[in-house]
C-alpha cells in the first residue's frame, strides 16, 4: 500500500467530544471478544482452579469445601514427591546442556556467511519438527534394534533397554528434549550475538584480547538478556512439559519418568480428583513463578533498570 | 582456522540431523529388524504412504489438524490484532483492567486451567465438538501483547492524517493498521499454526470421538494399534512434520522474528 503524505495543519491531536465517543465505541467493539475470551477461558478458570484447590471434587456432584487438606495430603504423597524430584531432574538435565551446547554452537554460526545461513537453516529442523513426531521418532531410536543401540555398539557397548529401564528413561527423555531445544536456542542465540555491537569486538581485537577471553569478557556480559530469556524459556518449558513422557514411557516404568504435568493429568483427568489435581497445578505455577523471579533477579541483578 | 571451524560445524549440524535421517530411514523399513540401518528404500517409503491414506484414521487425523490449526491460526489473527490494535491506539472504558489481565495471563500455562477449562467446556456443551477444541486456544495473551507492541509503535501521523480526513476509526483501524501490522500478524499465525498443530493434551481431554482426533491424538494412538508396523507409525510422524517444516523454510523470517521478539513465548 502506498501511503501519500499529504500536508497536514499543524494539529496534534483531533480531540473533542465526538472523537472520544469514536474512539470509545470503536474500542469497545474490536476489544470485545478478547474480553469476553479472557474472562471466560482465563480468568474465570484461574479463580475456579485456586477455589477447586481447597475443595474436594470428582465430577458428581458440587466442590466440597475442605480447607487446606489437598495441600497436607500433598506433603505425604509419596507420588506427588516423586513427580517432583522426577521434574526436577528432568528440568536440569535438560535446560543446562542445550544451553551450553547452544551457546557453544551459536557463537562460530553467528559469523557473517553464506555457508553459516546454510547451516543455520538446517538447524532450524528440529526445533520446527513437531514435538509429536519427534518423540515417535525418538522412540524408533531407543527400541532395543534402535539407531541409539546401533549407535553404543560401534564403541562396544552392549544395547541397553533404553525406555524400560528405571535409571535410563529419564535420561531418555532428557536427551531427546535436549536435542528438540538446541535447535530453538541456537536460533535465539545467534539472533542475540548477531545483535551485539560490532565496535566493541573490534575494539577487543585491536587490544589483542584473544577469543576465549573475548567470550568470556565480552560476549557473556553483552549476551546476558538473551540468555535470560532462553533460560526462563527453557526452565519453564520444561517444566510444563507432557508430551515426551506421555509418549515415550507413559511415565514408567514405575514412575521413573512420571513428570508432575503428567501426575495432575492422570490424577484429574484418570482418577477424576479435580480439587487434589487443581492443588498440584497451583504449586506448579506457584514454583514456575518463583524460579522464573529468581532468574530474573540473578541475571539481571548488575543492571539498571 | 576457517575450514577447522566450517568443518566442526558440520560434523555438529550432521550429528543433529541423524535423527531427522532416521525418521526417513525407518519409515522406508520394511520390517522391525533393520530399525539400526541406515538403507533408504523410496519405494517402500511409497508404499507406506499409500497404505496410511488408503486405510484406517490417518486421512481423518490430517483433515481434523488442518481443520484446528488453520481456524484457530484464522481467529488469533483476526481477534488478538482487534484487541492489540484497539489497546494500543483507542482510548476505551476498560482498556487498563483488560491489559491488566492479559499481561497476568502471559505468566499462566494451560497445564495450571486445564481442569476448570475443562469444566466450562463442559458446562457449554462442547465435548467432542470442534468448537470445544478451537474456542478456547482461539486467542492468546502473548498474541495480544505482541500486536499491541507492534501498534504502539504505528506512525503517527498517519492515523492522524485520516482522522483529520474524517476517517472511520474502524476504517483506520481495516485500512491503516492492519496493512502496517502485516508482518507481526504473519510471525502470530506462523506461531499459532505451529502450536496448535502439535497440540496433544486438549484434543485429548475434550474429544473422544476418534472422528475429531487431530493428528497428535491420532497418532498416539497409532502406535498402540497392533497391526501397524514402527515403519509406518514412522511414515505418520513423517508426514505430520511436513506442513511445519514446509511453512518455516518459507516463513523463516517471521519465525525468527517471533522467537527472538516475544519475550514471553509458551
Amino acid at each position: 500500500m502506498t501511503v501519500s503524505l499529504r500536508l497536514v495543519p499543524p494539529v496534534t491531536k483531533v480531540s473533542g467530544k465526538g472523537q472520544r465517543w469514536a474512539e470509545a465505541r470503536t474500542g469497545g467493539l474490536l476489544a470485545l471478544p478478547a474480553a469476553v475470551y479472557f474472562l471466560v477461558f482465563w480468568l474465570v478458570p484461574f479463580v475456579a482452579a485456586v477455589y477447586l484447590s481447597f475443595t474436594s471434587y470428582d465430577f458428581a456432584g458440587t466442590p466440597e469445601w475442605t480447607g487446606l487438606d489437598n495441600y497436607r495430603r500433598m506433603l505425604g504423597d509419596p507420588g506427588f514427591w516423586n513427580s517432583a524430584r522426577v521434574t526436577a531432574a528432568y528440568t536440569i538435565g535438560s535446560v543446562v546442556p542445550s544451553i551450553v551446547l547452544g551457546l557453544a554452537i551459536a557463537v562460530p554460526l553467528s559469523k557473517p556467511g553464506r555457508y553459516n545461513a546454510f547451516l543455520r537453516g538446517l538447524v532450524m529442523i528440529p526445533a520446527a519438527m513437531p514435538l509429536v513426531a519427534t518423540s515417535m521418532v525418538w522412540s524408533v531410536i531407543f527400541a532395543d534394534k534402535g539407531l541409539a543401540n546401533a549407535l553404543i555398539g560401534l564403541v562396544g557397548v552392549e544395547p541397553k533397554p533404553w525406555l524400560t529401564d528405571e535409571g535410563l528413561a529419564l535420561w531418555a527423555l532428557v536427551i531427546m528434549t535436549t536435542w528438540k531445544h538446541l535447535g530453538l536456542f541456537v536460533i535465539i542465540l545467534t539472533a542475540g550475538l548477531q545483535g551485539l555491537p560490532l565496535s566493541v569486538f573490534e575494539a577487543a581485537a585491536l587490544d589483542g584480547a584473544g577469543p576465549i577471553r573475548v567470550f568470556y569478557r565480552i560476549t557473556l556480559p553483552l549476551l546476558r538478556r538473551t540468555l535470560l530469556f532462553v533460560l526462563v524459556i527453557a526452565v519453564v518449558g520444561a517444566m510444563q512439559s507432557f508430551v515426551p513422557a506421555f509418549l515415550l514411557t507413559k511415565g514408567g516404568p514405575a514412575g521413573a519418568t512420571e513428570v508432575l504435568p503428567l501426575y495432575l493429568w492422570a490424577t484429574g483427568f484418570g482418577f477424576e480428583r479435580m480439587g487434589y489435581a487443581s492443588a498440584i497445578a497451583m504449586v506448579l505455577l506457584v514454583a514456575m513463578l518463583a524460579l522464573s523471579l529468581v532468574q530474573f533477579r540473578v541475571l539481571r541483578g548488575g543492571e539498571d533498570g | 582456522m576457517k575450514v577447522v571451524r566450517n568443518t566442526l560445524l558440520t560434523l555438529v549440524v550432521a550429528v543433529l540431523l541423524l535423527p531427522v535421517y532416521a525418521m526417513f530411514a525407518v519409515s522406508s523399513a520394511s520390517d522391525a529388524t533393520d530399525l539400526g540401518g541406515f538403507g533408504f528404500d523410496i519405494s517402500q517409503l511409497g508404499a507406506h504412504v499409500t497404505q496410511l491414506f488408503d486405510q484406517g484414521g490417518f486421512p481423518l487425523y490430517l483433515r481434523n489438524s488442518l481443520i484446528l490449526a488453520l481456524g484457530i491460526g484464522v481467529l488469533e489473527v483476526i481477534f488478538s490484532s482487534a484487541a492489540g490494535y484497539a489497546l494500543a491506539q483507542l482510548r476505551f472504558p476498560g482498556s487498563r483492567v483488560l491489559f491488566a489481565v492479559i499481561v497476568g495471563t502471559l505468566s499462566l500455562s494451560p497445564i495450571v486451567v486445564l481442569v476448570p477449562m475443562y469444566l466450562i467446556v463442559k458446562e457449554l456443551g462442547w465435548i467432542n465438538s470442534y468448537q470445544g477444541m478451537i474456542v478456547p486456544f482461539m486467542m492468546s495473551a502473548f498474541g495480544v501483547f505482541l500486536v499491541r507492541q507492534f501498534a504502539l509503535a504505528l506512525p503517527h501521523e498517519l492515523l492522524l492524517s485520516a482522522r483529520v480526513d474524517g476517517a472511520s476509526e474502524l476504517r483506520i483501524f481495516v485500512r491503516i493498521g492492519v496493512p502496517l501490522l502485516r508482518p507481526a500478524l504473519l510471525t502470530l499465525f506462523l506461531l499459532q499454526f505451529l502450536a496448535q498443530w502439535d497440540n496433544l493434551l486438549w484434543p485429548l481431554i475434550v474429544a473422544n470421538d476418534p472422528g475429531l482426533w487431530p493428528l497428535p491424538v491420532g497418532l498416539s494412538q497409532l502406535q498402540t494399534e497392533y497391526d501397524f508396523s514402527i515403519g509406518l507409525v514412522s511414515t505418520a510422524a513423517l508426514i505430520t512434520a511436513v506442513p511445519p517444516l514446509v511453512l518455516m523454510f518459507l516463513l523463516q523470517r517471521y519465525y525468527v522474528a517471533g522467537l527472538t521478539l516475544g519475550g514471553v513465548r509458551k
